[in-house]
């Protein structure tokens, strides 16, 4: 086995086994890290808490819900607007958290009143919201406050509401990810079923997976709605949680991210015989694959086609741009879950970049499986690192650009390197292929901004030239490139909208015909021949 | 589709092995080139192979690679559930791919591309289960 060891961990022998570098001939029965394990004491892991991975990455996204938390103030504050999971309703769910502001006293006596109490006044500050979601957190699973006993309870007082309890606390696994486990099954055991929905077409998905990164469900589901599909609910961004309890109505699961919602959609597919199909919503070619593969299950491909063509002939001039500018550059693609896969391979193919790492900080060992696949020979992979091993990594990779969350892109930063937000994008949303572009155009501008040479002098020892003046980004990238290239009248750097989401919200479109309407036709005609 | 909910049967689930050692390298250097093309696509272009428990990999690499292979022959498939159909999709696309990236797979008599797509499927199950270093495969609850 391939495994790297970092100097800053020799310390922690322990954590040796969670790196690899892949090496020629390497597959997965040679190289594959350890993943989704108890954090090893001694070092100084960035996961999230397995409360965080049900509120905060699951259950939040919801729309139209109001989301408490039983705990202490902290766990909810912490777990807020760090995702920019927009709606469309204004940004509710972004808006507002609430807490139950849990003290030392509630520790001491039980904090069921104190619940109570919040839930009410919760419905009364908000008299239009009738959904809630409550999560429970360390403190008050210890002592042993029973949630579900306090929301049924209320909702025998109010008979319009509907609460969702939601039993991850902290401590419920390794990371995060223990929290969408948990909260995918307690949502298909109490909701799934419970509500009947209106069928409007021949064609009925859930999108599962997917969290409306800066709009990213939005753009997807415009897709859908252009070949007519409906789309029955959103696992969860941008989703509504009545739409969510008719999740059982659905033709097909087309899911997103396995690694935060596979649960359900295998929960669907056994108990309901509602089939999975993976997807990626990410590249012009794993995308096109994705909608043709939805058109082929329903047997509409050609709606499929019609869009891919459109799209492609619209984008590719503009991504090709960038790819062009792109070639070679060095990318450590440190998401934390599902992105390390999604991205590894098409940005390779379809931007020219070259992923010498990946890294998780949660996932499991079948993201680390799907992710190593995906990226090409010498590449680190990387479970679980702490902060030195992230900087020991850059050392001696020397990236030109890391695409991870806030926390190590601040310290990427730092040392020179630029990152680009992948969990909550810079200027998403990157799925669709208009997104893709606007991704290759946020990597360019990370790359190839001068503010990266101009921070790394110091203008108290080093020489300051002042014989040049100031350089673009297009004198960076184009020095070296031909002249077909740099004076293409085909290429062009992305021109769409700053605003790529808004006006989808408002759009029309067509009106299929049923197979039942057909049917409805005939029967209409052989009445008036009766006649 | 049913709207009732069904309990799964875990006893079905148990991790059954059936490769103790890489089925690819009894065979000649012609047939590991060209297998190993077919799994780098697959690789680097699908998910189906990845679905997180080890029987639950078993049913999927039989059903899409079953389907793919007759496809390739020119054989018809049937679907006669909606689960067969999803599998019959990424089959589909597999053939697509493969006739378009492999034309040496269309010149192939059809005996030799169910020899071929079974070793394929050999060395997929050993990749991805019974070779595989991830430790929640043999977990029978999702
Ligand atoms: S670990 Fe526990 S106390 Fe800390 S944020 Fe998570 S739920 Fe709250």
């Amino acid at each position: 086995m391939p495994h790297h060891e970092f100097e800053c961990s020799k310390v922690i022998p322990e954590r040796k086994e969670h790196a690899v570098i892949k090496g020629k001939g390497e597959d997965l029965t040679s190289c594959l890290p350890k993943g989704y394990l108890n954090t090893i004491p001694g070092s100084i892991s960035e996961r999230g808490c397995a409360y965080c991975g049900a509120k905060h990455v699951i259950g939040t996204p919801m729309k139209d819900v109001i989301h408490i938390s039983h705990g202490p103030v902290g766990c909810t504050y912490d777990t807020w607007q760090t995702k920019r999971y927009i709606s469309d309703n204004d940004n509710y769910q972004l808006k507002y958290t609430f807490a139950t502001d849990v003290k030392e006293k509630h520790i001491v006596f039980g904090a069921e009143k104190l619940l109570k109490q919040n839930i009410l006044e919760a419905f009364k500050a908000f008299p239009k919201i009738k959904r809630m979601t409550i999560y429970q957190t360390c403190a008050t699973a210890l002592i042993g406050d029973d949630i579900n006993a306090i929301a049924d309870e209320v909702m025998a007082e109010m008979p319009d509401v509907d609460i969702f309890v939601c039993n991850s606390p902290g401590f419920a696994g390794p990371s995060q990810s223990g929290g969408h486990h948990k909260i995918n099954i307690a949502w298909i055991n109490q909701k799934v079923g419970t509500l009947e929905p209106k069928i409007t077409s021949d064609y009925v998905i859930n999108y599962v997976g997917e969290y409306n990164i800066q709009g990213d469900q939005e753009v997807m589901t415009d897709y859908f709605k252009r070949m007519g599909i409906q789309v029955l609910s959103t696992f969860t961004g941008n989703g509504s949680y009545d739409d969510l309890r008719t999740m059982h109505r659905a033709h097909l699961n087309v899911l997103e991210c396995a690694r935060s919602a596979e649960y359900i959609c295998d929960e669907l597919r056994e108990r309901y015989g509602i089939p999975r199909l993976d997807i990626d919503g990410f590249g012009f070619k794993p995308l096109a694959d994705s909608l043709r593969k939805i058109g082929l299950f329903f047997g509409i491909e050609d709606r499929a086609e019609a869009i891919i063509a459109e799209e492609t002939a619209r984008w590719q001039p503009e991504l090709d741009w960038y790819k062009a500018r792109l070639q070679g550059k060095k990318v450590c693609l440190w998401p934390g879950g599902s992105k390390l896969w999604h991205w590894a391979h098409a940005i390779q193919e379809e931007m020219g970049v070259k992923v010498v790492s990946v890294y998780t900080k949660f996932g499991h060992q079948g993201d680390m499986e799907k992710g190593i696949s995906r990226c090409g020979e010498g590449a680190l992979a990387i479970d679980d690192p702490n902060e030195l091993e992230g900087l020991e990594a850059l050392d001696m990779l020397k990236p030109d650009v890391i695409f991870t969350g806030k926390r190590p892109g601040e310290m990427a930063k730092k040392v020179g390197v630029p990152y680009l937000n992948a969990h909550a994008y810079h200027n998403g949303p990157y799925k669709g292929f208009e997104g893709w572009v606007r991704f290759a155009r946020d990597i360019y501008n990370a790359v190839y901004s001068p503010i990266h040479q101009l921070a790394m002098v110091d203008i108290s020892k080093d020489e300051i030239p002042t014989d040049r003046g100031f350089v673009t980004r297009r004198m960076l990238s184009d020095k070296d490139l031909p002249v077909e290239i740099t004076g293409s009248t085909v290429l062009s750097p992305y021109t769409g909208k700053f605003d790529s989401v808004s006006h989808l919200r408002t759009k029309t479109y067509p009106d299929f015909p049923r197979a039942g309407d057909a049917e409805e036709i005939i029967a209409v005609v052989e009445q008036g021949v009766q006649a | 589709m049913s709207a009732t909910a069904k309990q799964a049967k875990t006893s079905e689930r148990k991790y059954q092995p059936i490769y103790t050692s890489n089925p690819l390298a009894e065979h000649d250097p012609l047939t590991q080139e060209r297998v190993g093309q077919l799994e780098n696509y697959i690789m680097k272009h699908c998910l189906w192979q990845f679905n997180s428990r080890g029987w639950d990999r078993r049913k999927q690499n039989a059903g899409i690679l079953g389907k793919t292979a007759q496809l390739l022959c020119g054989e018809p498939v049937d679907n006669p559930t909606p689960l067969e159909k999803c599998y019959w999709v990424d089959a589909v696309c597999l053939d697509r791919a493969y006739r378009e990236l492999f034309p040496w797979i269309t010149t192939l008599p059809a005996d030799e591309i169910k020899s071929l797509m079974h070793t394929l499927h050999a060395r997929m199950d050993w990749l991805t289960i019974d070779g595989s270093l991830n430790l929640e495969l043999t977990v029978q609850n999702y």
